[in-house]
């Protein structure tokens, strides 16, 4: 059976499952009188993207793509005392990335010693920021689109699981709030066809060239919440390292130059964040600095390390007036090289941001369809990656329609 | 100086505000499953078991949440500090990342009653005047 009949059964599939389960309700297969049932929910959303000026995250979003779609179903069970089980196949689809190939999201067992202390292992959804572990979820957010600067939803192959294991808790401080915590370590495994393979094959595709393949890498990480006394307040920070991130490409001039390329990354990020729920309110702020040291190894004799360092930031704000009805916005902006703002020292002097004004509006008609539309005023163009899509850029505004919909049950 | 007697007037209310604590539910009770293992809660732990802080009762048992949408909305949040909408997503957060199973919902109070009768570990905000059938009413203290 080819991968695109198998793709197109299994969405239709679990399209027909959403809508028939209608009320929203999860479904529960019971497994006998002793044992609690195993708990399945999913989502399918299908999303619309067009854009004024330049293709940005799915392919000829100029004359508007429809290239934007994610699918899933999850299934958890507390078997023993203490004990949670779960997993989660995953597909989605945005441009060239993705294209609707299952993979497993996230499969894992944790056991709790106490509130304080539990620890999981598995494939491990990672945490980092108020978003990165639910990037996937539409349902769980006002926007389409997150803050792409910090939440690339074409790079979720390289931010969003481990295989590995984390500790985690939440430690009660009384009168001054309480501290939870999870720090984690693992290997991440990157596809081929993944986001940072596509981002390597564009900027790699052009001879003489030749991309050949991303490698794994461990990474270890530690998130901390700390949340206040004051109900729906609190504050993040969160401290990722990325080890030995690489990838292999040739360089070919007949009949003299046969270069060998092993370029290896290690990335330090530290991430700030903050969200307050106040009544029908909100509120939230992130902010990610970066630091990149890099080296080449050239038919195998290792060169000099560069270092190089982004940062990326937004504030948030939503309201929702009622039950079916949220309007929210965002300002946020991305720096590809914290020493060069304006890009000065790039060809392209727009390639060093990207600033980006959204304002989002959520309609649920019921508690299992949720419709958003959203508009994008963005000047920059740092996240576009794909130059060879869009040859011609500069600093001057554009505007971006996404449109999506999802249904849950 | 008057800066810093402000800071501190705000210092003392962000702790009175972590250890005073009071919670007063409207028009509604807190009831669990017979074999949970406590008659009573404070605000605080409420609040824990509803956010999912504590996921587990003392001998072990998962904490399974059942809600009833919209009847109990006002008492939802003064007890986990969420409206409606914002406690679904926050559990919808949680589940979706591997991390807690959803609440189970219930069409009406006698539904709710019958669930949490029936479910291990089960705890839930029903209205006053539900008829309590099979379960055990929680005082929070």
């Amino acid at each position: 059976m080819s991968h695109s009949k198998l793709t197109h059964k299994t969405i239709l599939a679990l399209t027909a499952s959403i809508l028939a389960a209608g009320s929203g309700q999860a479904y529960e297969l019971n497994l006998g009188t002793n044992m609690p049932p195993i708990d399945f929910h999913g989502f399918i959303s299908q999303g619309f993207l067009a854009s004024t000026k330049y293709d940005y995250l799915a392919n000829n979003t100029k004359d508007g793509s429809f290239k934007f779609s994610e699918a899933a179903i999850n299934a958890s069970i507390n078997p023993f005392p203490r004990t949670h089980i779960a997993a989660q196949g995953f597909l989605f689809d945005v441009g060239n990335v993705g294209e609707y190939f299952p993979a497993l999201d996230y499969a894992s067992i944790d056991y709790t010693f106490c509130d304080e202390f539990g620890v999981r292992a598995g494939q491990i959804r990672r945490p980092e920021g108020i978003y990165n572990s639910i990037q996937d979820i539409d349902l769980a957010r006002t926007s389409v689109l997150l803050p792409q600067g910090m939440y690339d939803s074409r790079w979720r192959d390289f931010s969003g699981s481990i295989d590995g294991g984390s500790v985690f808790g939440n430690v009660d401080l009384h009168k001054v709030g309480g501290l939870g915590y999870e720090a984690y370590g693992g290997m991440v495994h990157l596809a081929d066809d993944g986001g940072i393979a596509r981002l390597l094959q564009d900027s790699l595709r052009n001879p003489p060239t030749h991309y050949k393949h991303v490698n794994g890498f461990p990474e270890f990480g530690l998130q901390l919440w700390y949340n206040t006394p004051v109900d729906g307040l609190r504050f993040g920070y969160a401290f990722v390292d990325a080890l030995d991130f690489s990838y292999d490409y040739d360089v070919n001039i007949p009949p003299f130059i046969s270069l060998s390329y092993h370029s290896t990354i290690n990335a330090v990020e530290h991430h700030l964040s903050a969200e307050y729920l106040y009544k029908a309110w909100t509120f939230q702020a992130e902010y990610k600095y970066a630091t990149y040291y890099s080296h080449d190894q050239i038919n195998g004799a290792r060169q000099s390390i560069t270092i190089s360092s982004t940062d990326t930031w937004y504030v948030s704000a939503a309201y929702r007036f009622n039950k079916w009805l949220e309007a929210g916005a965002y300002y946020t902006e991305d720096y590809a090289n914290v020493g060069d703002r304006n890009g000065s020292t790039l060809a392209t002097h727009s390639d060093g941001y990207q600033k980006d004004a959204a304002l989002s509006l959520r309609v649920d008609p019921t508690s299992w369809w949720v419709f958003k539309v959203e508009g994008h005023y963005i000047r920059g163009t740092a996240l576009l990656y794909d130059t060879a899509s869009n040859p011609s850029r500069g600093g001057d505004g554009w505007f971006m329609l996404a449109v999506k919909t999802t249904f849950s049950f | 100086m008057k800066s810093n007697f402000l800071k501190f007037g705000l210092i003392c209310a962000l702790l009175a505000a972590g250890s005073f604590r009071v919670l007063a539910l409207d028009g509604a009770v807190v009831i669990a499953n017979p074999g949970v293992a406590v008659d009573s809660l404070t605000a605080d732990a409420l609040k824990d078991l509803l956010t999912g802080k504590t996921k587990y009762w003392d001998g072990g048992q998962a904490v399974i949440i059942t809600v009833l949408p919209d009847k109990t909305d006002a008492a939802l949040q003064q007890a986990c500090g969420m409206d409606t909408s914002a406690f679904k997503t926050f559990w919808q957060r949680l589940a979706f990342s591997g991390r807690g199973q959803e609440p189970k919902k219930a069409a009406d109070a006698a539904e709710l009653v019958q669930l949490v009768a029936s479910t291990k570990g089960a705890i839930a905000i029903v209205p006053a005047d539900a008829a309590l059938t099979g379960v055990k009413k929680l005082e929070i203290k």
